[in-house]
């Protein structure tokens, strides 16, 4: 079986530290200004006059990217740049292939994604691939003071999060409009709830990524010109880039 | 894509992931240094050689252990190293920033000696050799004209300030104080007057906490932070006192917005409760506690309804806490808290709340208060310091405060002999990661205390404010990028430990750490037979009792040596007067002093008036890290806090540009509506308004506690008190 990588959040042990959102920007180089990941919070009802007299609460909500086994980000994307990688589950950008146009920020219902504004490609959580490989946890989970975020694959029964998922009581947040199926789950209950928001996905594109070939995309449509427009600067960019890189090696 | 052979992650396999790269020593020493290949997340990623080193954080005082990831001599990030049990395995925020201070943009790279006046931002980069010749010549002149008690040492808390103490006493001035006493020698001298040593808290362990005057889930996340939500999730009530309603009263069972300053009110109400009720182990206070009838006497007119009039909690609720509490001792705790600069009575406020603890036979038990372990470490032999004729008798706050850590003394009042030039003059400092101009409250006296000196060295990592006030100031290197002495550490019931530094990086710029400052200085001065060794063999003297310590340190990044945690002192006397704990101080009765605590109501505000009060944050270190890009971003101005109701009787809308005015200053500054604050209380972070121009992130924004507040003092420990301050605030207008 495939792996399905997955964060089991306890978010009850959330103190709002900022440790795991530190750690990322700093692993994975996110520009200031811009997060892979966050911490949601719900407060008491401070409207309610009796707040007081009522055992006032709060609760700290970590999230990312949920790795949805249902994408709309993949549907939205009009290259094929953001895929599921069906050999772990994970939501990844080919960043060779993506040409900034920020579908897939907007089909989000998360906002997990952001456009990164230089490089002009969009970015967002991979489970810290790079650590993974050197079999390390993602930063975000590392770092965490309280451990309050688990990583692993669901599929593998002698992992955390399988005894976990299977042991506990497990909620998602979802967005009522866009069922995505995160793979994020949080133990026994978790707030807010309502942060999120419907995906928006333009029409063409949901035509374009049941698409395999992207020859076939090109040519469907108007906006598909726009498209290969972007692409194409896309590249050219990237090629100017590379040789100016090796220009500048050479002096 | 290619499909990748990745194996699941468990801890266990993370941690022998850690194992592995426990053979990682200094990056480009080397020594050792396995080279892991280089990982690749597609065409774009090429790197290079990856080297993983041990560290201990220094972005606050707690030293966590790190792993320092290094990619061709870049540090690219820092890891919590897992055998380093004391932070189970974390790095907070700041731990996480610590690479913003390596690369720091704003870092001092070159000496620096001031041109323009005092504070005017004008200087000249000269070269170390001038510096040594300067700081010699000036120190030597001052000591002659005003004896070498004529220059402060301010050595900071770091692995390293232990030379900046060792120059003073070689050089031969007693006037040396580090931060402590802008922060919690008042909580140190009420645990130490009870129990003869300051306790540990086991939180791990405990089932029962009250926090007051701390805020242990949000200030400086500690190793505590980590042990308390571990004891929440198994069910340990935490009650939290706090005018304001922080991340621990937001995580806590039971919140309640006391009146600032009247804690002690509420702990006398609670020993009322419990001993009256009979709630305490008759046995065990026969044994162990000195002076309970006494305090039986004392604690009579200390009512839950004489409480509940002084500090808004109902009697009901102290009654009821009074009763839970005692039923889960002796696992249940009064938090000793951190930080205690805030009231003129915190001393005898945190007395108070020792002598519930006490009663609760919580001390030296699991789950209640902890003693001490030492872990081992020796203490390196060193050339006795020579002798000074001429020196007066005592350090320059003498007398000031009845009873004043000797080695430490009080900030407040060394700065207030210093302006009044009594009992001597003190004209030159000497300046370790010390930034009173952001920590010590009064901002304009302290910048009235340099005006008077003769010559301020101040060696650090930035400009910071007093920096940008000081004559000459020295680039040090960063922790990450120097070796250092072994360092003992004691926490928690993970026991006590030993962390050290090797560098991760070679220094930058023309940085250096303050030992080979001193040294090279102490030669200089004549003074090199006192410091003629190097950190290195400073170190293995340090270990020389500890079996494998070199060989485990360099193997794990820590090193610890298993030692009983609790029931330390059976069979043993305890270190106090009456080698019991004391519930009644007899001490402090012979010098005048209530030896058990007695309730003074504090000063309150006037009806157009707010208590503003003090905090910390998990992202700032005091002044420290409020420039570095990571954490500013995640506040990048400080606002001042205030209840909705009273900011509508004062017209205030949110967002509104206020003055805050006390009896020594005026800021402005944005405010923010929380209906988590009291009506009567305000409130606003530390590390902004800064002086210094050399701090481009957070220059400009947001304005500056100690400008604000008033330099009052506790009355035992001169320990500065920074809860008792009013101001009154006017709308500005709309920013």
């Amino acid at each position: 079986m495939n792996k399905q990588y997955a964060m089991v959040i306890d978010s009850s042990k959330c103190v709002d530290c900022k440790g795991c959102m530190v750690a990322c920007k700093f692993e994975n180089e996110v520009p200031l200004g811009f997060s892979r990941n966050w911490i949601k919070v719900e407060e008491p009802d401070f409207s309610d006059p009796d707040w007081m007299s009522k055992k006032p609460s709060s609760h700290f909500q970590p999230g990312g990217c949920m790795h949805c086994s249902s994408p709309t980000c993949v549907e939205a994307c009009p290259t094929g740049a953001t895929f599921r990688d069906e050999t772990n589950g994970t939501i990844r950008v080919d960043e060779e292939l993506c040409i900034g146009c920020s579908s897939c920020v907007d089909a989000c219902p998360y906002g997990a994604r952001y456009k990164k504004a230089e490089a002009k490609i969009v970015d967002k959580c991979d489970f810290c691939a790079s650590r993974r490989e050197n079999d390390q946890e993602p930063a975000c989970v590392d770092t965490c003071l309280t451990k309050a975020r688990t990583f692993g694959d669901i599929n593998d029964k002698t992992s955390t999060v399988y005894q976990l998922l299977n042991s506990e009581s497990i909620v998602t947040v979802k967005n009522q409009k866009t069922d995505t199926q995160p793979n994020m789950y949080y133990i026994s209950k978790t707030a807010p709830m309502n942060w999120t928001k419907p995906a928006e996905i333009p029409t063409p594109y949901r035509i374009w990524s049941k698409a395999a070939n992207p020859l076939v995309m090109a040519f469907t449509g108007l906006n598909s010109l726009a498209v290969l427009a972007m692409l194409g600067r896309q590249f050219l960019d990237r090629k100017n880039k590379v040789q100016k890189e090796s220009s500048n090696k050479g002096v | 894509m290619s499909e990748r052979n990745e194996s699941t992650l468990t801890r266990r396999s993370f941690i022998k992931w850690a194992g592995l790269s426990s053979a990682a020593t200094v990056a480009g020493s080397g020594v050792n240094t396995p080279k892991l290949q280089a990982s690749t997340t597609g065409s774009k990623k090429q790197k290079g050689s990856i080297q993983y080193a041990y560290s201990v954080c220094d972005m606050c005082m707690n030293k966590c252990g790190l792993i320092a990831r290094v990619e061709d001599g870049i540090v690219k990030k820092l890891d919590p190293n897992p055998k380093f049990l004391k932070s189970r395995g974390m790095l907070c925020a700041r731990g996480n920033a610590g690479i913003d201070r390596l690369y720091d943009p704003d870092r001092l790279k070159h000496p620096l000696l001031r041109v323009g006046k005092r504070g005017e931002g004008k200087w000249k980069q000269i070269s170390w050799d001038e510096a040594y010749n300067l700081m010699a010549e000036r120190f030597d002149k001052i000591a002659k004209k005003y004896t070498r008690c004529g220059v402060l040492f301010t050595p900071g808390s770091d692995m390293q300030s232990t030379f900046v103490h060792r120059f003073a006493e070689v050089f031969g001035s007693y006037n040396v104080t580090t931060h402590e006493s802008n922060c919690l020698v008042s909580r140190n001298r009420a645990f130490l007057d009870t129990y003869g040593e300051v306790p540990f808290a086991d939180l791990l362990n405990t089932n029962y906490v009250i926090m007051s005057g701390s805020n242990r889930f949000e200030a400086l996340v500690t190793p505590d932070s980590t042990d308390l939500m571990t004891a929440k999730k198994r069910g340990c009530k935490i009650v939290v006192l706090d005018p304001r309603y922080t991340k621990t009263a937001a995580l806590a069972d039971e919140w309640f917005p006391i009146k600032p300053g009247t804690d002690m009110a509420f702990f006398l109400a609670v020993t009322h409760v419990i001993i009256n009720e009979n709630r305490f182990d008759a046995e065990y206070a026969k044994d162990k506690l000195f002076g309970l009838e006494e305090l039986r006497e004392h604690v009579q007119q200390y009512s839950p309804e004489w409480a509940e009039k002084e500090c808004d909690i109902s009697a009901k609720d102290i009654i009821r806490i009074a009763r839970e509490l005692s039923t889960a001792a002796p696992e249940a705790i009064i938090y000793p808290g951190r930080r205690s600069s805030d009231y003129t009575q915190s001393s005898q406020i945190r007395r108070s709340m020792a002598i519930v603890n006490a009663l609760l036979g919580n001390w030296d038990r699991i789950g209640g208060l902890t003693a001490t372990r030492q872990v081992g470490l020796s203490k390196p032999h060193l050339e006795e310091a020579p002798f000074y004729e001429d020196n007066p008798d005592d350090r320059v706050d003498v007398d000031r405060a009845p009873m004043m850590f000797e080695e430490e003394g009080s900030f407040k009042l060394i700065r207030d002999a210093v302006l009044e030039q009594k009992p001597y003059p003190v004209k030159g400092w000497f300046i370790y990661k010390f930034n009173p101009l952001q920590s010590a409250a009064n901002r304009q006296k302290t910048i009235q205390m340099m005006a008077q000196m003769d010559f301020i060295v101040n060696v650090d990592i930035t400009m910071s404010d007093t920096a940008y006030y000081s004559d000459l100031v020295l680039p040090s290197s960063s922790y990450l990028e120097r070796t250092d002495p072994a360092s003992g550490l004691q926490g928690s019931s993970a026991c006590a430990c030993v962390v050290t530094r090797d560098p991760v990086v070679k220094p930058l710029y023309e940085s250096k750490p303050v030992f080979e400052i001193l040294k090279t200085l102490s030669t200089k001065m004549d003074l090199g037979e006192y410091f003629d060794f190097t950190i290195e063999e400073y170190r293995k003297q340090q270990l020389k009792k500890l079996p494998n310590a070199e060989k485990i340190l360099k193997e794990d990044g820590v090193y610890y040596n298993q030692s009983k945690l609790y029931g330390i002192y059976e069979g043993k006397i305890y270190k106090t007067k009456s080698k019991k704990i004391e519930l009644m101080n007899t001490r402090y009765q012979e010098m005048g002093v209530d030896p058990m605590p007695v309730y003074h109501r504090p000063n309150m505000p006037k009806s157009n008036e707010f208590r503003i009060v003090v905090g910390r944050n998990a992202y700032f270190t005091h002044g420290s890290t409020s420039n570095y890009l990571h954490l500013n971003e995640l506040m990048p101005e400080n606002t001042l806090w205030m209840h909705p109701k009273s900011a509508a009787k004062l017209g205030i809308k949110e967002g509104d540009l206020v003055a805050v005015k006390s009896s020594v200053s005026e800021v402005e500054l944005k405010v923010t509506f929380k209906f988590g604050i009291r009506e009567d209380t305000v409130y606003m972070e530390t590390g902004f308004g800064v002086l210094s121009k050399n701090l481009s992130t957070v220059q400009g924004k947001g304005a500056c506690l100690v400008e604000l507040l008033e330099d009052q003092s506790d009355a035992l420990t001169g320990n500065m008190a920074m809860h008792e301050t009013f101001v009154t605030v006017q709308r500005k207008g709309v920013v």
